[in-house]
């Protein structure tokens, strides 16, 4: 249990830099426990602890610099044939809530897990999806802002 | 206990009142026990208003209603909004879970033609030459569940465009024999809308002062970023200089009652109708802004036939017989009258076990929208004494153009679409191509690109981008985006058409719809000038232009050298065509079959011609304007009947 909860952590920092939304925007969505355990229902545990030891390196060798870590993110994570795939689900999954399959290439070589197919996480995972507060407006279908709101400019947080 | 109702508060008394219409979905047995007087294929929009009028007028009417009959109450709307949320393609019919029963076309299923054979994939069967992807919904409330709610009226002009301009056909009627029935359409669906933009027309084409129930959907900020540097541009088409000019549409979707209405409701403000529900709903008021109403409203917000159904479910003269198709239309061979709808009726979307049963009645209308109508009487054998069941097919062929604005113009709010371009729907330049219309789409590219999950794709995927270069990004690509939806006219042609085949069935043994369909060069002139028009108005507006079109999409059409990627308009019409005698037409114009004297083929499928304007609302016109002649005719069938009996 100590450890699911560690993994967890390093998993909700992961997402952090990943999306450039804040721990509280990360977790008030409800979706980390959700995002988090369908990767290891796809692809297996073992997968996911590779990326976030991966993260856990880039961290330490990026030694607080916000620039550094971005570097290794590309190093440890984005460029690495393996990881590369997963870490961009993650974000995507973050970001509209679905799990894209893995890249074929991904999968011969490092195997077709059965449950690796595109899907909608969950009906919530859609409305959470991170894109829409991105671009000041809300998921088709959920969170409507009010009639006659969309007459005026976007309000869109500056990054 | 009528006395006892009246003592009740208001919310309670509403309570009972809805739950009435549970009651009134049947089961086959009691069905078969009643004697009606009417009986209507299809809970569309026609077949709500017509169930509805006729049950107002003391007649007894009994719905058959292919889909599953669970969605009048909130849970059941709840769960086609959670299927829609759940699933990966978010298409028209995304809501609906696959019904192999009653099959319905949906957009993920269509393919390339293979040269030489025909798409039989899927439930149309397309022989091309044009594939479309046009759908339609066979669920109660039929494809208004997922339509977009647009309501423009026809213009007078399009009702004798053969004798104006030399295309098409004529209508059996003026424009102004079906001003009133357009009133009480705009009233029944709840119309928001500025009269006074609706001004392409030469001729007189509203009352003095006549507003819509309620007022315009205000323009998004989109609209109002398009506007500000294109009101104004000049256009050439056809020798004919137009001023472009960004209006309003009217829509069928609650906004703010019109306080000058009142004298056209008998000085009563008009009353938005909220949520269907056996209980008391606070849902279904004013529009959210939910930039969903296709495929789905999650608020009822937008008009949808289950709203007229419910009315008419209260009424108490209507029953539903949900999960019954109907099969084959029976014709006395004496009398040439309609006996008897044969129908196949199941118990579960999951299996093909069905029972077939005989349904009997005074009067039979099918409304079961223009190709089912077709294929239903086609699957019976009744081509018509004219030979033009099924022919004459038309859609609105979609030609859409995308670009990148120069500002962040807050792209995916509002409704879909509030706004467009009015100007080159009418004028002389007809006698040479087609009409068209245009939307500004607020929801963005993603009609034609898949965005925004295809721009996020792209960003990670391949722009390698994360954390707030991402972000950053992902304003650039969504926020800015411009989709015009160009709806071009298309002129009835007898080739194209539907037809059956015993070769191609469903699960259940009923022909599926055969699609053979040609775009005509009135129509791809006028795609080819709607694609040329949209680069001037980017160029105006400093826009970059995104718009391409693969050899590879199942909708690439080549002209005079330049290629197009036509979608479909969902606007099927013309396939049961009015006219003013059985050899020219298949109905009269009070939608009544020329061949069998107690039946009434209704829908867009009467319409001669669809101009540029969305059909639902000029359909849900001639189904008010039908209703004083399928009375007469009842009337006329129990005298009958009374006579046969007392001898």
């Amino acid at each position: 249990m100590e450890t699911y909860q560690e993994n967890l952590n390093v998993f909700l920092d992961l997402s952090v830099v990943l999306t450039d939304f804040s721990s509280y925007e990360l977790q008030g969505t409800g979706q980390l426990e959700a995002y988090y355990s369908t990767i290891i229902d796809v692809i297996g545990e073992s997968n996911m602890v590779e990326v976030l030891d991966a993260f856990t390196l880039a961290k330490t060798n990026a030694n607080g610099n916000e620039t550094e870590l971005e570097k290794q993110i590309r190093i440890q994570l984005l460029s690495n044939d393996k990881l590369g795939p997963i870490t961009r689900n993650i974000i995507k999954m973050w970001f509209i809530g679905n799990w894209y399959q893995l890249p074929n290439i991904w999968r011969e070589t490092y195997g077709a897990y059965e449950k690796d197919e595109t899907f909608v996480v969950s009906a919530i995972a859609y409305t959470e999806g991170l894109l829409w507060p991105t671009i000041g407006s809300h998921p088709p279908g959920a969170k409507a802002p009010g009639y006659a709101t969309w007459i005026d400019a976007p309000q869109i947080s500056k990054v | 206990m009528k006395k006892i109702l009246t003592n009740f508060n208001e919310a309670n008394n509403q309570h009972i009142y809805n739950m009435r219409h549970k009651q009134k979905v049947v089961d086959h047995k009691t069905a078969l026990n009643k004697e009606y007087d009417a009986v209507i294929v299809g809970s569309g929009i026609s077949g709500s208003i017509v169930a509805k009028e006729l049950s107002q007028k003391g007649y007894s009417v009994l719905i058959l209603e292919a889909g599953p009959g669970k969605d009048l109450t909130i849970s059941g709307y709840e769960k086609y909004i959670n299927q829609f949320y759940s699933a990966v393609s978010k298409d028209n019919n995304a809501p609906y879970k696959r019904n192999p029963n009653a099959p319905m076309p949906r957009s993920v299923d269509v393919k390339k033609l293979e040269p030489g054979k025909p798409n039989t994939d899927s439930y149309l069967v397309q022989n091309g030459p044009f594939i479309s992807d046009f759908t339609y919904s066979r669920v109660v409330g039929g494809t208004t569940m997922h339509f977009e709610s647009k309501t423009p009226r026809m213009l007078p002009e399009d009702f004798n465009i053969l004798t104006r301009y030399g295309h098409g056909l004529d209508w059996p009627m003026e424009y102004e024999d079906l001003m009133p029935y357009y009133r009480k359409a705009e009233f029944e669906m709840g119309v928001s809308g500025d009269v006074s933009s609706q001004t392409f027309s030469n001729e007189k084409a509203y009352e003095d002062d006549y507003v819509f129930p309620m007022l315009e959907m205000p323009p998004s900020y989109l609209d109002q970023c398009v506007a500000k540097d294109l009101d104004g541009t000049e256009i050439n088409v056809a020798g004919e200089t137009k001023t472009l000019k960004i209006r309003t549409f009217p829509q069928g979707r609650n906004g703010i009652p019109n306080n000058d209405y009142k004298k056209f409701n008998n000085g009563e403000l008009f009353k938005p109708v909220g949520a269907v529900s056996e209980h008391q709903a606070e849902e279904g008021e004013r529009c959210q802004g939910n930039n969903n109403c296709t495929p789905i409203c999650p608020v009822q917000a937008k008009y949808d036939a289950r709203k007229t159904l419910a009315k008419a479910l209260e009424n108490g003269g209507v029953d539903i017989l949900p999960q019954t198709v109907a099969s084959r239309v029976v014709i006395d061979p004496v009398t040439q009258k309609v006996s008897a709808i044969v129908y196949k009726s199941y118990e579960d979307i999951n299996s093909e076990k069905h029972t077939t049963g005989t349904i009997t009645a005074n009067l039979f209308i099918l409304a079961a929208n223009a190709v089912e109508n077709a294929r239903l009487m086609l699957a019976s054998g009744l081509n018509g004494s004219s030979d033009l069941m099924g022919r004459n097919l038309m859609d609105h062929p979609y030609i859409l153009t995308w670009a990148l604005l120069p500002e962040v113009a807050g792209t995916t709010r509002g409704t879909i679409c509030t706004s467009g371009i009015s100007d080159i729907r009418n004028g002389d330049f007809r006698k040479e191509q087609a009409a068209f219309a245009v939307d500004i789409h607020n929801d963005g590219w993603g009609w034609a690109t898949g965005s925004p999950n295809t721009n996020l794709e792209d960003i990670v995927d391949n722009k390698n981008k994360f954390g707030k270069e991402l972000r950053n990004e992902l304003v650039h690509q969504i926020s800015k985006q411009l989709l015009l939806a160009n709806m071009v006219e298309m002129m009835p042609e007898p080739s194209n058409r539907i037809t059956v085949d015993p070769k191609y069935v469903d699960r259940l043994g009923n022909p599926r719809p055969i699609v053979t369909m040609h775009l005509p060069e009135y129509t791809m002139k006028g795609i080819a000038f709607a694609r040329q028009m949209s680069r001037q108005i980017f160029q105006r507006l400093g826009a970059e232009d995104y718009s391409t079109y693969s050899t590879e999409d199942y909708g690439y059409v080549e002209y005079k050298g330049e290629g197009y990627a036509i979608r479909g308009g969902n606007h099927l019409a013309g396939t049961h065509v009015m006219g003013t005698d059985p050899s020219n037409s298949v109905v009269d114009a009070n939608q009544k079959s020329w061949d069998h004297s107690n039946l009434y083929l209704v829908g867009a499928g009467s319409m001669p011609t669809i101009g540029s304007s969305n059909t639902t609302l000029t359909m849900a016109a001639l189904c008010f304007k039908s209703i004083d002649a399928m009375v007469n005719d009842l009337k006329e069938l129990q005298a009958s009947k009374q006579t046969s009996k007392q001898l």
